[in-house]
């Protein structure tokens, strides 16, 4: 557990709403592909993962179907909304300018 | 779309719910398998692999709860679980809630019902267009008050002002006009307005055309506009009824337009005007003989004008003050001394939207429906006052529930919030038990036969009216049982010690509702009291002549296409054959003017002062007329074949009027005239006993002893009457036959009306009946009320003494001595609420008694009885009051005395 790290918070609805652009997912696949993609290194809390999930669907940036998983299991897959998409580029462009930031911070101090 | 997508989801959250919960779980589930699926893959067994995403995954309650409250449902969750947990406790509690939904029920419909009346006629938005620029125009009486009517000629003095208004119109008030439909007579109302009526409402017709300034003139052939509701009411909204003939008070009118939706009549105050004729015609259609013959036409108009752009209110008061002078100027010597139209010089200008009917008759009128308003809020006073306690009762009975919960860390806040949701829940099911309840009243009111058309519907303000009533009552009644039951104090809660012993001296809120209570139920029944007694005397004072046996038919000649001067003698005729039918002793015609002002204003020949020397009801009495309705005759002689058109009119009075105006009860050979007419002089022929009857169907009941005279019905010029019979037999049997022999005079005649004089008077009595069932109903819900209130503080009180009951009766105290010392508390408070409430009661008697005898506003008069203090009334009102208190005391107090002590003591 300790070489994983906990998503930060806030920027966990980033990863999501980054994560199913690439298509319709289903909350297990969402946190798998979030560890995978970054080796292993962010790890989604199941305790967090839903409720953000249901956050984003709430607030009109995705909406869910049931569906047919992988295993042939129904699951509900999660897609964006067309505000979705908007809403990832503005997110895209806020993370990149914080970390451009915090970069900067932490390269001359 | 992005807005949308949340209103779904919303939406969805909060109507499936059931089916987000199941969601959830599922696809919680599903995320689990999958979990456990890859650790199995990674090569655990299937057990372990479980186990592991389990412990991964952490705690699921908690999850979902996180995801609810992601949902931003929670506040709608907690007011759902707040309503459904007081919805279980009231079905629980189905015998406590049955009562006070009743109770709000009976409570909430009264003041419901009462408002739609007052909204019907005082709060209704009139439909007319830029309503500030319209004024009415009053001609003033002497004394510089505004009169009712403007005669027509002043109407065209004022019109000519064209510089200040750009229109001016005059209408008269709604007037009866029966009409031939669908093969029978029917009752309605007409309106003879000018050309310009509509132009200075600024309306419109909703269908055709209104009547223009040719068919004014006199002479042009009649026409009329339908009003709308009795177009979609009595005609079934047929479009084809355009052009087409209705006969109105016999003459035939061609329909040319049917009224404005929305507008009911000139006065605007809930009556419905069914017709709307041009001036003119009141000449041919009127029944009075004055308006038919009158060069000018003496009618009551309302004159209502349109100011011109820039024109002020100030400017037309102005023209209208150098105006009034030339029209006392024009007026006849004789109708500038006296009488009901006499015209002082002076004109009165009030803007319309300041004025609801008349700026002499608003202040009573308002006062009349704020009385009413009043004592319907006192009966919902006291329900609210009763179901306070009854949720008190409630609220000690859960005081250990109460404890617990708030033992177990519910906080003070969500008990508070927990009752208050149960006294809306309560209330509101209450408001559409009033509202069904009003609804069904106003159904029932539409039913009895009224002179008039009042305009009942339950809008959309009459509803926002009751749920509003019933938001407040349900606060009102919760709030303070809602805060008493949960200031709890933990530990003797729950060691069930929360009980103080009582204090019967301390001012405590239950003693203050008992005597409330009782006090308002007292005045309720006072007040049922007061008008119980006026309704009592006015049946007394009809019954001055004999009525049984006496049969009436109506009918109008016109209808049959006869000319006006030719009806006497088919009247007479018909009359003739009635008088020779087997078993009938005399027959007579008669004419009675309902809904007419009823009374005529009298001068006396000789008397010093010109003026007016008062009101008097007039009667139109054939030959045959008083041994038909045996009312004895005093002095002189009654109306016989002498009087007949051309011959001196001659008049016969009744005691009172001979003692009143004549200072005799012997007045014969005196004379009088119309204070209204200047050349109306009639001799006093005879003088007959009182009959109290103003007209042949009164609808002016409640007024006092009238005076009263009869007018020879031949030298009438009347074109409609009533033949009334005296049979010795069964007068309903008579009617029959007297039907026949109108038929057999021309077989076109109209019968209008067929009925014994008994039914007549019971008719004639639909309206007050109505008004005092209902405020015996009110009485007697006040004291249901009050009872079942005071039960509910008795009960209660006594289930909280129980344990010193207990130990009373285990020390040797007797039952009786128990229930008497119980009783003894409770009647005090009685003997205190029906004092104060016997007080007020007279207090309100006396202030009725002083207010001035009548409010003349021109028309007619407002009679405000003036009633007796009788002390067995009151006596009896306390009497019933004090009896069912300390009935509703005993039956707790006594099944409190036979408890068995050790049941007492282990109670709660």
């Amino acid at each position: 557990m300790s070489d994983e790290t906990d998503v930060l918070q806030g920027t966990l609805d980033l990863l999501i709403l980054r994560t199913i652009a690439l298509g319709p997912m289903h909350g297990w696949a969402i946190a798998q592909r979030i560890q995978q993609i970054s080796d292993d290194l962010l790890r989604v809390q199941q305790g967090s993962l839903y409720p953000a999930l249901h956050r984003l669907e709430h607030q009109g940036w995705m909406t869910a179907d049931w569906g047919v998983s992988e295993n042939n299991r129904r699951a509900r897959f999660y897609s964006l909304t067309r505000a979705g998409r908007k809403q990832v580029e503005a997110e895209v462009a806020k993370w990149e300018r914080l970390s451009a930031g915090v970069n900067l911070v932490l390269q001359r101090t | 779309m992005r807005a949308w997508h949340i209103v779904r989801s919303r939406l969805r959250s909060l109507l499936f719910r059931g089916g987000r919960e199941s969601d959830l779980d599922e696809e919680l589930q599903f995320h689990l398998e999958r979990e456990t699926e890859r650790l199995q893959a990674n090569g655990l067994s299937r057990e372990d692999a479980r186990l592991q995403a389990l412990r991964l995954f952490g705690g699921v309650e908690q999850i979902k709860e996180a995801s609810r409250d992601a949902r931003g449902t929670a506040a709608f969750d907690a007011l759902a679980r707040d309503t459904r947990y007081g919805v279980r406790r009231l079905v629980r509690d189905w015998r406590f809630t049955t009562a006070a939904v009743l109770i709000l029920g009976l409570a909430i419909g009264a003041n419901t019902a009462i408002f739609s009346l007052v909204n019907a006629v005082l709060f209704r938005d009139s439909p007319f267009a830029d309503r500030d620029r319209l004024v009415n125009i009053y001609q003033n009486d002497l004394a510089g008050k505004p009169l009712a009517v403007v005669s027509y000629d002043s109407y065209q003095e004022m019109a000519q002002y064209t510089d200040i208004f750009a229109a001016t119109m005059a209408a008269t008030i709604p007037m009866p006009a029966r009409y031939l439909h669908e093969g029978g007579i029917r009752s309605g109302t007409a309106e003879y307005a000018t050309a310009s009526y509509l132009d200075v409402l600024g309306l419109r017709p909703s269908l055709g055309r209104w009547f223009d300034a040719t068919e004014e003139r006199p002479g042009a052939p009649l026409v009329a506009v339908l009003g709308y509701q009795a177009w979609t009411r009595a005609f079934r909204a047929d479009p084809s009824i355009l052009g087409r003939i209705v006969r109105i008070e016999g003459a035939p009118v061609t329909i040319v337009g049917i009224g404005p939706v929305h507008h009911r009549g000139t006065l605007d105050v809930g009556l419905v005007t069914d017709f709307w004729l041009p001036v003119t015609a009141l000449r041919e259609l009127s029944a009075m003989p004055v308006m038919r013959a009158g060069p000018t036409i003496i009618a009551p108009f309302f004159v209502k004008a349109r100011l011109r752009e820039g024109a002020t209110l100030a400017q037309a008061k102005a023209a209208m003050d150098v105006l009034a002078p030339r029209l006392v100027a024009a007026l006849p010597e004789e109708l500038r001394g006296g009488g009901e139209l006499a015209v002082g010089p002076g004109i009165t200008v009030v803007a319309t939207t300041d004025v609801r009917v008349h700026p002499q008759a608003d202040a009573p009128f308002m006062a009349i429906a704020s009385g009413v308003l009043v004592v319907v809020s006192l009966v919902l006073a006291i329900a609210c006052g009763n179901l306070a306690t009854l949720l008190l009762v409630r609220g000690a009975a859960r005081t250990k529930e109460i404890a617990v919960r708030l033992a177990l860390g519910a906080t003070r806040r969500q008990l508070v919030r927990h009752l208050l949701m149960e006294s809306l829940l309560l209330s509101l099911a209450g408001g559409i038990a009033g509202c069904i309840l009003a609804w069904w009243a106003l159904q029932a009111l539409r039913g009895v036969e009224l002179p008039v058309t009042v305009d009942l519907t339950v809008d959309s303000r009459v509803l926002a009216f009751a749920m509003a009533l019933s938001l407040i009552t349900g606060v009102a009644f919760g709030l303070a049982p809602a805060l008493k039951a949960t200031k709890v104090d933990l530990l003797p809660g729950l060691r069930d010690e929360g009980v103080p012993p009582i204090d019967r001296r301390r001012l405590t809120l239950k003693n203050a509702l008992i005597v409330v209570q009782v006090a308002v139920s007292v005045l309720l029944l006072g007040g049922t009291s007061i008008f119980l007694q006026q309704l009592a005397a006015a049946r007394e004072r009809r019954v001055g002549h004999a009525v049984d046996g006496v049969a009436m038919l109506e009918t109008d000649a016109r209808f049959a296409g006869y000319p006006a001067a030719a009806v006497v003698n088919v009247y007479d005729e018909l009359r003739r054959r009635i008088a020779a039918l087997p078993g009938v002793q005399s027959a007579a015609l008669a004419y009675g003017l309902p809904m007419q002002s009823g009374t005529v204003a009298i001068v006396v020949e000789g008397a010093s002062d010109t003026r007016s020397n008062g009101d008097s009801a007039m009667i139109w009495a054939g030959p045959g007329f008083f041994e038909t309705l045996r009312i004895p005759l005093l002095h002189g002689r009654v109306f016989d074949a002498r009087d007949r058109a051309g011959t001196p009119s001659v008049a016969v009075v009744t005691e009172t009027m001979a003692r009143q105006y004549f200072g005799a009860v012997d007045a014969v050979g005196r004379r009088f005239r119309n204070g209204n007419q200047p050349n109306s002089w009639m001799e006093v022929i005879g003088v007959v006993r009182d009959t109290g009857a103003r007209s042949l169907s009164p609808d002016d009941v409640l007024a006092r002893p009238p005076s009263q005279f009869y007018r020879s019905y031949t030298q009438s010029g009347l074109v409609a009457t009533t033949v009334i019979a005296r049979t010795s037999g069964d007068a309903a049997a008579l009617l029959g036959a007297m039907q026949r022999e109108l038929r057999a005079v021309d077989v076109t005649l109209p019968v209008i009306t067929a009925q014994t004089m008994a039914q007549d008077l019971e008719r004639s009595q639909a309206a007050p009946k109505v008004v005092a069932t209902f405020l015996g109903v009110l009485g007697g819900l006040g004291l249901v009320l009050a009872s079942i209130g005071l039960y509910a503080v008795v009960a209660f009180s006594v289930a909280r003494r129980s344990r010193e009951i207990g130990i009373r009766m285990a020390l040797g105290a007797r039952s009786r001595q128990v229930v008497w010392s119980i009783a003894r508390g409770v009647a005090g408070l009685i003997g205190v609420g029906t004092s104060i409430g016997l007080v007020l009661t007279i207090l309100i008697m006396l202030a009725l008694r002083a207010t001035s005898g009548s409010a003349g506003i021109g028309i007619g008069n407002m009679d405000v009885y003036r009633p007796d203090i009788d002390p067995v009334t009151l006596v009896a009102i306390a009497a019933v009051t004090a009896v069912v208190g300390v009935a509703a005391a005993f039956v707790p107090a006594r099944r409190a005395a036979r408890m068995d002590p050790l049941v007492a003591l282990r109670y709660e």
